[in-house]
């Protein structure tokens, strides 16, 4: 184990913004945002959690995937250049083990996901430990630990004022190289998971006899079917793939493949072409968003996909809150005595 | 005051539901997450309630946290709760803003008046915890325009003398400086549409932003895109939004939206002299023609 300050810490980011894009928690405005920052003096050190997770350097909120040109009587089709090397600086445990399931989500079965790939080939973490349990999360329930560096290709932990510092991974150990940091014989010590009560996740198998319980009506009403729970979400990978012709020039034309960010809950996600819809309701939609997290994935894929950050409950605006649903869930399979 | 407003309520709302009068109440309740997690970290967080059952209303809660304008679920499209029989009379609980998008709807056909139950709320406005929140502030109604009961004392109150003074000073920025403000906010939006859906005023089956033929808007999250729905929505609520500020309470960004929609109602008011959902008995201005009226194109 290796120990480090924040200066050091901060030097070393502006190094690694050298050669590559930096990614980090920046305060904007009244918001705590991963955003890539160009000086370590916009970095956050001291934060709890970010509103939205990064899942957007992994997966773009916006991406053009493909670009059409026709000049005369020829067509050119083109692929944009992926991105250059990036480092994503002061991952929580949570976001990071949101990876592994989108992992096995996006990458466990062919056809493989190549936009997610390469950015996360191309990406290395680096990892910040949560000294305790924040306000309405819950990763200790759904496999995580606030100081688990499973995830992460460097793992920093705070150490009375300072850092400890533990590379994980040969890509870690190789960024390791430009921080200043000295051998001890320190340990983090544990963090503490006491904070919050732990939430007893319902297996797999046991939702499927719950399909249709009047509890999902229920959960349902106060519902504004928003998308804000599942574009925060470090796991929700839903997205739409759509041409757009942007204004080009006389006898040219410009198509651009966009690929963006969608969301379950959205009332024309699963409509079809003639008009009809098989999931019209929103309590339909609320319940696959936990379905999908809770029973589908896995069932279907072997990883929850809930890493039990909490920011769904927080961004929704009427407290549709996912660690209540699933003590909801619990108290619903002991009533009908499973 | 929330003590006792919150008592009247359950009191009402137990009355309305033994009675049968309506077939369900809806209020607010207080949601199990700790303080931290909602958007005024000091307070512990409120909640839409759906109440059905006589025995369930002391569910129903009021503080200066019930900031969500429970309106939308008159909406057609919102699909009330399985038990909600759809042509039957709900209890809303409502504010003074509240009843002014009620009425926005009401006006446009939207609601039937006689199929709600108005528990208004004499409002003392609602805070985040320190102080009253600045719309709360230029709030000219304590007192719901209408209702079916009203629950609260009429409290004392001081108003802001000029409502837009905040429009105004934002009007003398240059356009310049107002666009490098509008592209920061809208670069923070994540278009999860959150203003929309809780907006009263916002009840297309098919909005504009999500038409796929013609489709209007890209499916893309950049600024031009994000800067178009928003500038769009805020046309749309031209003379009709309510200034309950639902839009800005549910955005998890927090994008000063309203600002958007005060600086139009400001000049719907210079232009028609009306304030939406205000009158019960005047028409919308812009849903409304008259002969002899002239405007130079």
């Amino acid at each position: 184990m290796r120990t480090t300050t924040r200066a050091a810490l901060a030097a070393w980011l502006d190094t690694l913004a050298d050669s590559r894009a930096v990614i980090a928690p920046q305060q904007v405005e009244r918001d705590l945002l991963y955003r890539q920052v160009t000086s370590s003096s916009q970095v956050v050190f001291d934060f709890e959690r970010t509103v939205a997770s990064p899942k957007t350097f992994f997966l773009p909120d916006t991406e053009v995937i493909l670009e059409i040109e026709r000049r005369g009587s020829r067509a050119e089709l083109v692929e944009p250049a992926l991105i250059r090397e990036q480092v994503v600086f002061g991952m929580r445990p949570c976001d990071a083990r949101a990876l592994l399931v989108l992992d096995a989500l996006l990458l466990g079965r062919p056809p493989p996901d190549a936009y997610y790939a390469e950015r996360r080939a191309k990406t290395a973490l680096i990892g910040l430990a949560c000294p305790r349990m924040w306000a309405g999360c819950f990763c200790t329930s759904v496999g995580g630990a606030p100081d688990d560096a499973s995830a992460v290709d460097v793992m920093l932990y705070e150490d009375a004022g300072q850092y400890l510092v533990q590379g994980v991974t040969p890509k870690g150990a190789e960024l390791l190289e430009s921080l200043a940091a000295a051998e001890t014989d320190r340990h983090p010590s544990p963090s503490d998971r006491s904070g919050n009560a732990p939430v007893e996740v319902t297996p797999p198998h046991d939702w499927l006899a719950l399909f249709d319980d009047p509890y999902w009506q229920r959960l349902a009403e106060r519902c504004l079917s928003c998308h804000a729970c599942t574009y925060v979400c470090p796991t929700c990978r839903c997205f739409d793939v759509r041409d757009d012709a942007p204004a080009a020039g006389p006898g040219s034309v410009h198509v651009q493949r966009l690929r963006s960010w969608d969301s379950c809950m959205s009332a024309g996600y699963r409509r079809i072409a003639g008009g009809h819809n098989p999931r019209p309701t929103k309590a339909q939609r609320l319940r696959n968003r936990y379905y999908c997290k809770f029973c589908y994935s896995p069932l279907d894929f072997g990883v929850v996909a809930c890493v039990g950050c909490g920011r769904c409950s927080s961004a929704c605006p009427v407290d549709v809150d996912v660690a209540e649903m699933l003590d909801d869930l619990k108290e619903q399979r002991m009533r009908a005595g499973q | 005051m929330s003590e006792e407003i919150q008592q009247a309520i359950r009191i009402r709302a137990k009355e309305l539901l033994k009675l049968g009068e309506v077939g369900c109440v809806i209020g607010f309740e207080r949601g199990r997450q700790p303080a931290g997690t909602g958007r005024h970290p000091a307070l512990a967080r409120t909640r839409p309630a759906f109440v059905y059952d006589p025995a369930d209303v002391d569910r129903l809660v009021w503080d200066q946290t019930c900031s969500q304008n429970l309106v939308v679920y008159l909406h057609p499209e919102a699909a009330l709760g399985a038990a909600e029989k759809a042509h039957h009379r709900v209890g809303l609980v409502a504010r003074p803003c509240d009843v002014r998008a009620l009425n926005v709807l009401i006006h446009e056909g939207q609601v039937a008046r006689d199929r709600v139950f108005v528990i208004g709320v004499a409002c003392p406005g609602m805070s985040d915890g320190q102080e009253i929140q600045a719309q709360c502030r230029r709030c000219r109604e304590r007192v719901p325009l209408f209702y079916d009961a009203l629950v609260g004392k009429p409290p004392k109150a001081e108003v802001v003398v000029d409502a837009y003074a905040d429009v105004t000073e934002f009007e003398a920025l240059s356009a310049a400086e107002r666009l490098a403000f509008w592209t920061g906010q809208f670069d923070r939006c994540i278009r999860c549409y959150a203003c929309r859906q809780a907006c009263p005023g916002c009840y297309c089956s098919e909005c504009l932003a999500e038409q796929v033929d013609p489709a209007w808007l890209t499916i893309a999250h950049t600024v031009p895109q994000k800067a178009f729905f928003h500038v769009m929505r805020a046309y749309h609520l031209a003379g009709r939004c309510a200034e309950c500020h639902a839009c800005e309470s549910a955005c998890p960004m927090h994008l000063p939206l309203s600002l958007l929609n005060r600086m139009i109602a400001r000049e719907v008011k210079a232009l028609f002299g009306t304030v939406a959902g205000t009158d019960q008995q005047a028409r919308p201005p812009l849903a409304t023609f008259r002969r002899d009226e002239e405007w130079p194109i």
